[in-house]
């Protein structure tokens, strides 16, 4: 793709997916009343809100910088051959990498803002940081194993040529993924940073135009990890259920399905997350590095490079 | 070739950052202030074992990706090397929780 | 290379700049926290730097550590420090035109009236000059000039660009540096892990609660720790 179409189409995805999620998470909250909406939370966007002491680089820059980083993970997303901002050879690691910039982004309003709900959300969001960072790589890191390359089309690509969506071989690599993908987007049952008890953390500081562009950069994280989940297992583009409206049908079904599990448990605190992120997700996702290594060994998945 | 793809992803990142800045700086709203005392201080920070073995497994995961990219290709020599690598932090992190440090503060 | 070599120099420019204010900005703001982010931002620049120079897994590795890292370290500071947002900092000294810059928007009108001269900058009435822009040896700032003359030639001459230029371009980077890591460079990377092995005793064992008990000046920071964290409250 030229580079202006590239552009255009990247911004087009990061609107629509916003209002995808958006849509679908306002449907969702119907059927779950009693879980906290976290980042889902209705913001105020007619009236601006003026925290009195703020450090005012913080504060200004800190939605740009989060809606920046989604529209940039959305950059690698393909949905065709062809329908990708960019093919970067790095393609899933500068996924993981960008979207650490949202993370800055709360920890950066939070501070920003200087009220005590804020100041309490930008630490719970870089203890979120801490806890989901490394269990997201190990799960990323299986489809990474077996299809050789770092490139998201390559990787869409190498499920086509192996007839196997890469969940069917590492459904706990897709586990892993749904309940990481939870934690990087604050959705339940991870949802301190945001959580009700303090007003929704750093949504709270913000209103008008800014708050409307958390809303977006909010809802289109949700939709960004749905994405790269069903590039990652689920053979994205390719397949029976196939071309950009296969791939749409996929990141709905992902994203239905992290909404929907977290109703299942209890919010956890920002303690409870860390200790399960170290003590549970990361063991099992270095025994699903080793598990993923011993079927690449045994040819799973290899077909493709015959 | 390569960086056709990051000519893209910097004009997206302007792009983005400029349209979101300039909308916020543009569209104006009453303004309601917010008081609330300042909360710039000292704070309780529970979280410092774990964001050191964060650092810590953080190097590690910058090993794992291009390890990955080769794995299939050269077999078991690199799953043996990897899983000699993935023990030694296996054995950090036991001895942490048998230590009890794997403990909001 | 694939882009002309204008351009070239234009964006070394910009992002070597980005990297220097950045180290400029960490070094003289009064907020610690905008010091990390300064910190981080410099980083980045290096990032960019690095891009040019078409190394595009490494410039990405520069920007997760730096990202990951610095907000952790950026919380450690928070923890240690008595005002980490600068806005006593900011209020209280006289600063220089350079950490007025950097510290914009930080200051605060204060609720003591206290006429300027009364309670002093903290820097005259302490009797030593707080500024960071102050060298602290009367050479310092010759060997800083001298510094910046050597790297400014070498940037100028580039006395071993050539060998840069020679290997470059290097696509397929992921698969070189896998390559490397399991052929030439085993013992580094697994020594590597053994480095990272000793970090986490070492984090262990600074978490550890110690047997001997604290001097009373550290109770002020034991009392912070222990404190119930303030209940959030709405403004």
């Amino acid at each position: 793709m030229g580079v202006a179409p590239a552009l255009a189409w990247t911004i087009a995805l990061s609107g629509g997916g916003a209002a995808l999620a958006h849509a679908v998470e306002r449907g969702l909250r119907r059927t779950m009343p009693d879980v906290d909406p976290g980042p889902a939370a209705p913001v105020q966007i007619g009236v601006e809100r003026a925290p009195a002491q703020t450090d005012p680089w913080f504060y200004s820059a800190a939605p740009a910088i989060a809606l920046f980083g989604v529209a940039l993970a959305l950059v690698v997303i393909p949905f065709g051959g062809q329908l990708v901002g960019a093919d970067l050879e790095v393609g899933a690691f500068y996924y993981l990498v960008v979207l650490d910039f949202v993370s800055l982004a709360i920890a950066l309003g939070g501070w920003g803002a200087n009220t005590p709900d804020a100041v309490e959300a930008c630490y719970r969001a870089v203890a979120q940081l801490v806890a989901y960072v490394v269990p997201l790589g190990l799960a990323v890191i299986g489809p990474l194993m077996m299809a050789r390359t770092l490139s998201t089309v390559a990787i869409v690509e190498a499920q086509h040529r192996a007839g196997l969506w890469y969940v069917v071989a590492q459904p706990v690599g897709f586990a892993l993924y749904i309940a990481t993908g939870a934690m990087q987007g604050y959705r339940a049952p991870f949802t301190e940073p945001f959580a009700s008890q303090i007003h929704g953390g750093v949504l709270a500081a913000y209103g008008g135009a800014q708050a409307l562009v958390w809303r977006v950069a909010l809802s289109a994280l949700l939709f960004t990890i749905a994405a790269m989940g069903a590039v990652l297992f689920l053979g994205g583009y390719a397949g029976p259920i196939g071309g950009p409206i296969g791939m749409g049908l996929k990141t709905l079904g992902v994203l239905v399905l992290i909404v929907l599990a977290g109703r299942f448990f209890r919010a956890r605190s920002t303690a409870e997350t860390l200790a399960l992120s170290w003590k549970v997700l990361v063991p099992v996702g270095l025994l699903n590095v080793g598990l993923v290594g011993s079927l690449i060994l045994l040819g799973v998945g290899q077909s493709a490079f015959r | 070739m390569v960086l056709h793809g990051f000519v893209v992803v910097g004009l997206v990142g302007l792009f983005v950052a400029s349209v979101a800045l300039l909308a916020a700086a543009a569209i104006r709203r009453p303004r309601v202030r917010v008081h609330a005392p300042d909360a710039w201080k000292s704070y309780r920070f529970g979280l410092a074992t774990f964001a050191l073995i964060f650092l810590a497994f953080d190097m590690e995961m910058i090993f794992m990706y291009p390890w990955a990219v080769v794995y299939a290709r050269i077999g078991v020599p690199a799953l043996l090397d990897m899983l000699v690598f993935i023990a030694l932090l296996g054995v950090g992190v036991a001895y942490a929780w048998r230590m009890g440090a794997l403990r909001w503060e | 290379m694939e882009i002309a070599p204008a351009l070239q120099i234009v964006l070394f420019a910009v992002f070597a700049a980005i990297s220097v204010l950045g180290a400029l900005g960490m070094a003289t703001t009064m907020s610690m926290f905008r010091s990390g982010v300064f910190l981080m931002a410099s980083f980045f620049g290096v990032a960019a730097l690095f891009l040019l120079l078409l190394a595009d897994l490494l410039s990405l590795l520069q920007v997760m550590m730096y990202l990951g890292g610095m907000l952790v370290m950026i919380l450690f500071m928070v923890l240690f420090s008595s005002d980490p947002g600068g806005s006593m900092m900011a209020g209280m000294m006289t600063m220089t035109r350079v950490e007025k810059a950097f510290s914009r928007g930080l200051s605060r009108p204060s609720p003591m009236a206290t006429p300027h001269g009364a309670g002093g900058g903290m820097d005259m009435a302490a009797g030593h000059d707080m500024s960071m822009t102050t060298p602290a040896r009367k050479w310092a700032r010759h060997f800083g000039w001298a510094v910046a003359v050597v790297l400014s030639g070498a940037l100028v001459l580039r006395p071993v660009a050539r060998a840069t230029e020679r290997a470059l371009p290097d696509p397929r980077s992921p698969e070189r540096i896998g390559d490397l890591l399991m052929g030439k460079y085993m013992i580094a990377f697994e020594g590597a892990g053994l480095l990272i092995l000793l970090g986490i005793f070492g984090a262990v064992l600074l978490a550890r609660p110690s047997e001997r008990p604290d001097p009373e000046d550290r109770g002020h920071l034991r009392a912070a720790v222990d404190a119930p964290p303030p209940p959030p409250e709405e403004g």
